[in-house]
């Protein structure tokens, strides 16, 4: 009743999204500090390097995970404190997968320019 | 899947044997609620508003010589990695059943997690390592 419907997707999609969040912040965290070795230091130099077009789609794979997983954790919240949200779970989790495409085309405008160097 | 997580709070109260864990059942949520805003925010201001292709070292620094800044950067810094150490750490007591390498992967994660923590920190509010430098002169030396 439960392997291979919503849940279990919405289960993996969540623990997927949210580890690969979790070790981006960590990447994140250290290159930011390295503005701790002033102008001249590795910086801009690092930065230059992520600048590059196949780190700027995963920084877009990254932005979409961050949606899905706001979303569906509202989601999670929502099934444990409402007898409400337990049965409307699996439609919730359309919302979330809607919700996040939504969002997600602006983003894409906004951004697949930038990274095709036509912004 | 792995063990079964409580799905409802009575549940969370009755199946968690110490309240440690029910403690981090309820942060993981309001964490959870106080991220949405905190990571929309952050995204919206440094990958929507510019082109995040222009960061670089002078933009770095203007934002951190902002006092607002340096606080919501503060309490993002401490949410996610809080919210995000923990969730980790679900997955490693699901997927590392052998107790040695179980431990051995929590004491690399949270050491991990610790000094960047403690980076993030620096960065934020002392901000270069000269500052700190000249921040450690100006304490009152015994010698
Ligand atoms: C943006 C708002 C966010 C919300 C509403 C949210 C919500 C949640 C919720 C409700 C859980 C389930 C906790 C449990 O099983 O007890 C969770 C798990 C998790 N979250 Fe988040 N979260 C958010 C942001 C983040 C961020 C920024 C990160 C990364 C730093 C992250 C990393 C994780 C991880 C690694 C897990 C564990 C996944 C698992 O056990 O399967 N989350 N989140």
């Amino acid at each position: 009743m439960y392997r291979g419907r919503e849940g279990q997707w919405a289960f993996i999609l969540h623990r997927v999204s949210g580890i690969a969040l979790a070790l981006y912040l960590l990447l994140h965290v250290l290159d930011i500090s390295l503005v701790m070795y002033g102008p001249d230091g590795p910086f801009n130099a690092f930065l230059a390097f992520y600048h590059q077009w196949p780190f700027r789609i995963g920084l877009v794979a990254v932005m979409a995970g961050v949606v899905y997983h706001a979303f569906n954790g509202l989601r999670i919240i929502i099934m444990d404190f409402t007898e409400w949200g337990v049965k409307y779970q699996a439609v919730m989790w359309y919302g979330v997968l809607a919700l996040t495409t939504i969002i997600g085309i602006p983003v894409l405008v906004k951004v697949i320019p930038e990274i095709v160097g036509r912004a | 899947m792995a063990v079964a997580r409580p799905k409802t709070l009575r549940q969370a109260r009755s199946s968690y044997a110490t309240n440690g864990e029910l403690a981090w059942w309820i942060f993981m949520r309001l964490s959870g609620l106080a991220l949405i805003f905190l990571v929309f925010g952050h995204i919206f201001m440094n990958n929507i508003q510019i082109n995040v292709a222009n960061v670089d070292y002078a933009y770095v620094a203007n934002r951190f010589s902002k006092g607002w800044v340096k606080v919501y950067d503060s309490f993002l810094l401490g949410f996610a990695m809080l919210h995000g150490v923990n969730g980790l750490r679900y997955s490693v007591e699901d997927y590392f059943k052998n107790p040695k390498r179980r431990f051995w992967a929590k004491l690399i994660l949270f050491s991990v997690a610790i000094i960047l923590f403690v980076m993030g920190v620096m960065t934020l509010w002392a901000f270069t390592f000269e500052e700190m430098g000249n921040a450690i002169d100006a304490l009152p030396h015994g010698n």
